[in-house]
């Protein structure tokens, strides 16, 4: 976005991509504000999820942003620019918007959908046509799509076309109106990864709101929880406002499993991991049954030549047995990567009989062994 | 249509031989005062349904007018435009123009309750984008409308078809000339043609709306479309 001829700029921008300063709203008739005297700054490239309960404003908030619904007081500055410098629908233009149900245009083919805002810019059709297909691919959208009426799309693919068009003209700032609310949960989760994948490749500032606090942690670098009136209660990125909630409020939005959300922002690679009760397929039913003994466990995992994870054995089966070698490991039912959420984890360790998850690397190869034990230390370090 | 300003011709006999160039005559004048009432119709219309939807007050008083018009018996609308506002019964301009006032109360609300029912995530996102009012009313509301629109013309356009006839009375009314005269003259053939033709008309007509439908508007389920 470039500056205005003439108009403000926010000369402590710095590495703010937008600011909210003093936003006030006060709905014509309402005898108290909607949202008041929020200041809030937004960093580039950062992905901020406005939540709370409804009527704490966010959904206001975030329109005030491209002017859907124009502040009584305050002043919002994209890019260092004051918004009210330029006419709405060129801030607009320069501005992704992306809503909860997704808000196809359903006369339009797809392709013509995505190149919305660079035919209002006035691009070229090569131009048009070469972006469209890039974003198409982006999106994972089939291009034999394009041609289609969202109506032929499943809810899905529109919230995918929604994103490609808020994308088109590659604006500097996204904002995400609940956009995933409307769509079942398990295209839910994927739409969710696929952002999360689409960050890595276009960095964007995204304004993100949602009432769904477990989609605030997944996605969000930085969480701002709004109170009713538009009063911003905390804003920090997740593993710290999990940790630390500032007020009861947040505290109780958070809700009551602050400490299982947490495992699900650490992985298994960060955590400190036992060494577990361990020997190698030659080895003899005593050695077997030393290691049980040493470790406390009525259980003990089998590893091949390699170090790959075979299985394990239990006492009762070494009773009467000379060698681990003849006998046959049962598989493990939890088996966790660096990857693996510390919440998976728990997951598995909670359902497998032995009440452990055992970590493997990319090959196979065993690398350590996590317990409830180990979790809780990572949650109270 | 040159033909028509000749002078009409005339049924002979009591069959129908001989008579289908006066059947079809009758046909093209039935047309023509459908097509000039339908389009001064719609011309009228759409400022008024433009007006209703951007001014929602605006909109019960301007559906309260177009309804009462409505009930007006057509035979005194014709008698008061001809005689009461000085345009004479021996053209069609009254005719024309009473037709035009019926086709009101189907065209105005269609038109608003066309532009009503899109969505609003659509408009929101029509302005979120960045489409002024204009722009977004023009080239995606009003698309969008379409399919209501065409399936208020269809209405208009069928009921608008029957009521030509009523014109016979005084000696005008296109087909319904055809069954006025035919029973004057006690001639079955006449009533026959004439009556015949104009539900052929009908349904041609009908059946060309909403072939025009599917090609205005490729977008709308298959399904939807009858």
């Amino acid at each position: 976005m470039t500056a205005a001829p003439g108009g403000a700029t926010d000369t402590s921008a710095g590495d703010v991509a937008i600011r909210l300063e003093h936003l006030t709203k006060t709905y014509p008739g309402a005898f108290r504000p909607a949202v008041d005297g929020l200041d809030l700054a937004i960093p580039r490239g950062e992905l901020v999820a406005l939540v709370g309960p409804s009527g704490c404003g966010k959904t206001t908030t975030l329109k005030m942003i491209n002017r859907l619904i124009e502040p009584t007081g305050g002043t919002v500055w994209v890019e260092g620019v004051d918004i009210r410098t330029q006419p709405t629908h060129e801030l607009r233009r320069g501005i992704g918007y992306v809503i909860q149900q997704a808000g196809l245009f359903p006369h339009r083919t797809v392709g013509d959908n995505i190149a919305t805002v660079p035919k209002l810019l006035g691009w070229d059709r090569a131009r048009m046509q070469a972006r469209v297909d890039e974003l198409a691919d982006l999106l994972r959208l089939d291009r034999g799509l394009l041609g289609r009426y969202p109506a032929a799309l499943s809810g899905g693919q529109q919230q995918r076309v929604g994103v490609a068009r808020a994308l088109a003209a590659d604006p500097p700032v996204l904002l995400m109106d609940e956009p995933y609310s409307a769509v079942d949960p398990i295209v839910r989760a994927q739409l969710q990864d696929e952002l999360l994948t689409l960050r890595r490749e276009v960095r964007k500032t995204i304004v993100f709101v949602t009432h769904d606090i477990d989609e605030a942690i997944k996605l969000a670098d930085r969480i701002a929880i709004l109170n009713v009136g538009g009063i911003l209660e905390q804003v920090d990125p997740p593993a710290e406002m999990l940790r630390a909630p500032r007020t009861d409020f947040v505290a109780d939005f958070l809700g009551d499993d602050r400490g299982i959300k947490r495992l699900s922002l650490m992985t298994v690679g960060g955590a400190s991991l036992s060494k577990g009760p361990v020997v190698g397929q030659s080895a003899t039913a005593d050695d077997a049954r030393a290691t049980m003994a040493e470790l406390g466990y009525d259980w003990v995992a089998v590893c091949d030549g390699d170090d790959r994870l075979l299985g394990w054995i239990g006492a009762a089966e070494l009773d009467g047995a000379t060698a681990v070698g003849g006998l046959t490991p049962k598989p493990f039912l939890a088996v966790v990567t660096a990857d693996t959420t510390l919440k998976a984890a728990l997951d598995g360790i909670v359902t497998s009989r032995t009440r452990v998850a055992m970590a493997v690397d990319g090959e196979g190869r065993y690398l350590g062994m996590l317990t409830v034990d180990d979790l809780a230390e990572g949650i109270t370090a | 249509m040159t033909s028509l300003a000749a002078r009409p011709p005339s049924w002979s006999g009591f069959g129908f031989d001989g008579n289908w160039d006066v059947v079809w005559y009758y046909i093209l004048v039935h047309l023509r005062i459908t097509a000039l009432a339908l389009v001064l119709g719609a011309a009228v219309a759409f400022p008024l349904g433009l007006a209703g939807y951007r001014w929602r007050h605006s909109y019960p008083a301007i559906l309260g007018v177009t309804s009462v018009l409505y009930t007006i018996p057509s035979l005194s609308l014709i008698v008061l435009l001809g005689l009461g506002f000085g345009l004479g019964l021996l053209n069609d301009k009254p005719l024309i123009i009473a037709l035009a006032i019926y086709t009101l109360a189907i065209l105005v609300r269609n038109l608003v309750e066309g532009l009503r029912a899109v969505p609003d995530s659509v408009k929101d996102a029509a302005t979120g984008v960045g489409y002024t009012p204009l722009r977004s009313l023009l080239v995606i509301e009003l698309p969008l409308a379409v399919p209501a629109v065409i399936a208020g013309l269809r209405v208009a356009a069928v009921s608008t078809i029957s009521l030509v006839s009523v014109g016979g009375v005084l000696g005008r009314g296109g087909l319904g000339f055809l069954f006025f005269e035919g029973y004057r003259r006690n001639r079955t053939s006449e009533i026959i043609a004439g009556i015949g033709a104009s539900i052929v008309l009908a349904v041609v007509v009908d059946i060309a709306l909403v072939l025009t439908r599917r090609v205005l508007t490729p977008w709308t389920p298959a399904r939807a479309v009858r």
